[in-house]
């Protein structure tokens, strides 16, 4: 099976430790959700995979690019949408996209054909013209997601990508994940709402105090916290991560 | 019932001072030991001044004469012209900056109330500003033989309080007339040119030129000698009050403080609708681009993509474009000397004009490059992309050069009409300020906000000051070889060369500054 993300021996320091010794493997074509309590290092550790944060140490190797070694061929099948949308509120949709598109030096009839295709797909058709300043919170993290489509990523890391976001909103993003994993696309994602990732993900990474609790199938992590099958990963969940803490 | 009861003015504009202070001492916090020291050598430097000043004017008393009169009149008018800049800016944004105006206005406390208070707060600023910097040039001379003259405090007060009711006018007329998508733009605006009438005034012998204006100021003269310069009595007021005559100082104050209280409440009302709809209209109406723009074909590459965005951005930020529009604004004068001197073939007015040129072209050009280099709005977007830093970095640069350049060609085109020579060096001097400006801010970047391009929050002080040094050097430069000694021009030429040597930073460098990548 063909890799999409293996992270080995990650570490990260700031004032503490917020990733310590971390393994992580993401197989294309599936969708994984990487959980953990507030403060557990999952920002941090797909910052690290995007390249936005510097690792202290350790190996992250996207699709067989040596992310550290070559960080722009990784970067240029990546893309990452964090919960507080990168985008510009005196540029339109449109503007946004050509602007993203340029950056990742997508042949310019192709990204504006996407641009148009990924707004409507959005529901922004009608806003495409129109700058983003008076966007609500959903509508700009829609942009934001448009724009992490825009060159056709292999691997999709989303962080919260839900958040703000109204039911409608939030169904029609969860459907184009769906779509895109269905199509052999890679999505690592975090989340709050357990229910997306019990009802969406492949397999489940449970990370706390910087290191890898568990990593399975939901089954696999029900026998891993000693829960039936009936138990809900809200269950597999409290009970993998409060036995951290009082082992700790 | 207490003065300081809830929902009651005093409480509220104790609320409001409390806020105040706490972010004055937020932003006070990071400035530090070099903040504090710089504020006492200001400081005692204006102290200084106010000794000597009280020593030289000791035992003199100033004559209430039709030129005393109109002299004080128009310092006035000029107080209340920059005071308005201050108060016009500051009134639109009230309009726009949520803050806690949403809450306030969901409370059962009346608008009227609050925009009274808000405005309070305004005039309070700009006479905060306006005290700090004449009160120790002026307390030496009241302590010392001149006690009416704590009277000035007053006159400036009384002045703060009308420049904010007109301040507070004009943006709620702007409001009616124009609505709120247009009123912040055309405010910021208007705002700069009233802020610089003050400097054109004082160029009224350059704009006029030697012959007109020693006339215009000979024939005032003449007239004040003749007995015939007759201000109105109301224009003495202002003199009247400024040396402590009771009446005139109470009646400057209860004329502004009616105005104030006058435009404030009535306006309070309005003033909560226009509030509500600058977020009303911006969701239902937000401005749209036209058809001809969607149509166009998108930019290929990170270059040209990201120099599409800095201009479309750079384009679209009122503050800026009325910042930018000011310093053109400073260019007539100099301008209209270069083509005077230019034509009469006068050098040294010459080479000193093509030196202002250069100076200002770095100056903008180190302004916009601080906008587009540390002001990203979305620096973690650039650091997830493949594109490459250096890539970005000429991209963001040569968008704060264009600006620039397409400013500086009208005054160079004059020149070139009348002394061509001239206008190559200067071209020559502006670009290399320019640019060098610009690769000051590549290697001193430090993230920081847009808002915050008057002072360039965050930028580095030393960055700051190396611009300007460098700047100075290559305009030096240029008015030398203007000027026709185009070799000893290699002299400010070299050590602006050496400066920026020593400025240079590595890749790894300004990372570290940046923190990030």
């Amino acid at each position: 099976m063909t890799e999409a993300l293996i992270v080995r021996g990650l570490d990260k320091t700031f004032i503490k430790p917020a990733v310590t010794d971390l393994d992580l493997t993401v197989h294309a074509g599936e969708l994984y959700a990487l959980l953990g309590p507030n403060g557990a290092g999952k920002t941090t550790t797909l910052r690290m995979v995007a390249g936005l944060t510097k690792p202290d140490k350790g190996e992250i190797h996207i699709f067989g690019v040596d992310a550290r070694a070559d960080p722009a061929g990784a970067k240029a099948i990546t893309a990452w949408a964090p919960d507080e949308a990168m985008v510009y509120d005196k540029l339109t949709p449109l503007e946004y996209l050509e602007f993203v598109a340029g950056l990742w030096n997508v042949e310019p009839k192709a990204a504006k054909a996407r641009a148009e295709q990924l707004l409507s797909k959005l529901g922004l058709t009608g806003e495409a013209r129109t700058r983003c300043e008076g966007f609500s919170r959903g509508m700009k993290q829609k942009v934001a997601l448009a724009g992490a489509l825009i060159h056709d990523p292999r691997l999709l890391i989303l962080d919260e990508p839900l958040t703000g976001l109204d039911a409608a909103a939030a169904r029609l993003v969860k459907d184009m994940l769906q779509e895109r994993v269905d199509a052999g696309g890679t999505v690592i994602l975090t989340t709050h709402i357990l229910e997306v990732a019990e009802r969406m993900a492949d397999r489940i990474g449970i990370i706390a105090g910087g290191r890898l609790l568990a990593e399975g199938t939901l089954d696999a992590l029900r026998s891993q916290a000693g829960e039936g099958q009936d138990g809900t990963l809200e269950d597999v969940f409290l009970q993998l991560t409060a036995s951290d803490e009082s082992a700790a | 019932m207490s003065l300081f009861a809830p929902g009651s003015i005093p409480w509220l504009l104790a609320h409001e001072m409390r806020i105040y202070w706490r972010n004055f001492r937020t932003g006070r916090a990071g400035k530090g030991a070099r903040g504090l020291i710089s504020l006492i050598v200001v400081a005692t430097m204006l102290l200084g001044g106010g000794v000597l000043a009280a020593l030289a004017l000791h035992g003199h008393q100033i004559p209430i004469t039709p030129v005393s009169i109109s002299i004080a009149a128009l310092g006035s008018a000029v107080v209340f012209t920059l005071m308005l800049s201050q108060t016009l800016s500051a009134s639109s944004e009230a309009l726009y900056d949520r803050g806690d105006l949403d809450l306030l206005f969901s409370s059962p406390i009346g608008p009227a109330k609050v925009l009274f208070v808000r405005s309070l707060g305004v005039a309070g600023g700009v006479i905060t500003i306006f005290a700090v910097m004449v009160t120790p040039l002026l307390l030496p001379s009241v302590l010392y033989g001149h006690p009416g003259w704590i009277g000035l405090l007053g006159v400036l007060g009384s002045l703060a309080l009308a420049a904010t009711a007109v301040g507070l006018l004009l943006a709620m007329g702007l409001f009616a007339l124009i609505g709120p998508r247009r009123t912040r733009t055309v405010a910021q605006v208007m705002a700069a040119l009233v802020g610089a009438a003050f400097f054109l005034v004082s160029q009224t012998r350059t704009i006029l030129g030697e012959q007109r204006s020693s006339s215009l100021f000979g024939e005032i003269t003449r007239q004040a000698q003749e007995g015939r310069l007759k201000p109105p009595p109301i224009a003495s007021l202002p003199l009247r009050a400024m040396l402590g005559e009771p009446l005139p100082l109470l009646a400057l104050l209860a004329g502004a403080a009616a105005l104030f209280a006058l435009a404030s409440l009535a306006l309070g009302r309005r003033f909560s609708d226009a509030a509500a709809a600058t977020q009303g209209k911006t969701a239902a109406k937000p401005t749209r681009e036209s058809r001809a723009s969607a149509r166009r074909v998108f930019a290929a590459g990170p270059f040209l993509a990201t120099l599409r965005k800095e201009l479309l951005l750079i384009g679209r930020d009122a503050a800026l474009l009325s910042q930018v529009l000011l310093r053109m604004l400073y260019l007539i004068p100099t301008a209209l000397v270069l083509s005077r001197n230019a034509a009469q073939g006068t050098g040294a007015a010459l080479a000193g004009g093509a030196g202002v040129l250069a100076f200002l072209a770095g100056q903008v050009a180190g302004s916009l490059a601080w906008i587009t280099l540390s002001a990203e709005e979305a620096p973690d977007l650039l650091s997830v992309s493949p594109a490459r830093i250096h890539t970005l970095r000429r991209a963001k640069l040569a968008a704060a050069l264009i600006p620039v350049l397409a400013f500086l060609a009208l005054p160079v085109a004059v020149l070139a009409w009348f002394a061509p020579i001239a206008a190559a060096w200067t071209v020559l001097g502006a670009i290399l300020a320019a640019w060098s400006s610009g690769l000051i801010n590549i290697w001193h970047q430090r993230p920081g906000k847009r808002s915050d391009f008057k002072r360039r929050g965050g930028a580095s002080w030393m960055a700051t000051v190396a611009e300007m040094l460098v700047s100075a050097l290559l305009a030096g430069a240029t008015g030398i070889a203007v000027a026709g000694f185009w070799a000893w021009a290699l002299i400010p030429l070299g050590l602006a060369g050496l400066a920026l040597l020593s400025l240079r930073r590595s890749d790894a460098q300004i990372a570290r500054n940046l923190r990030t990548r």
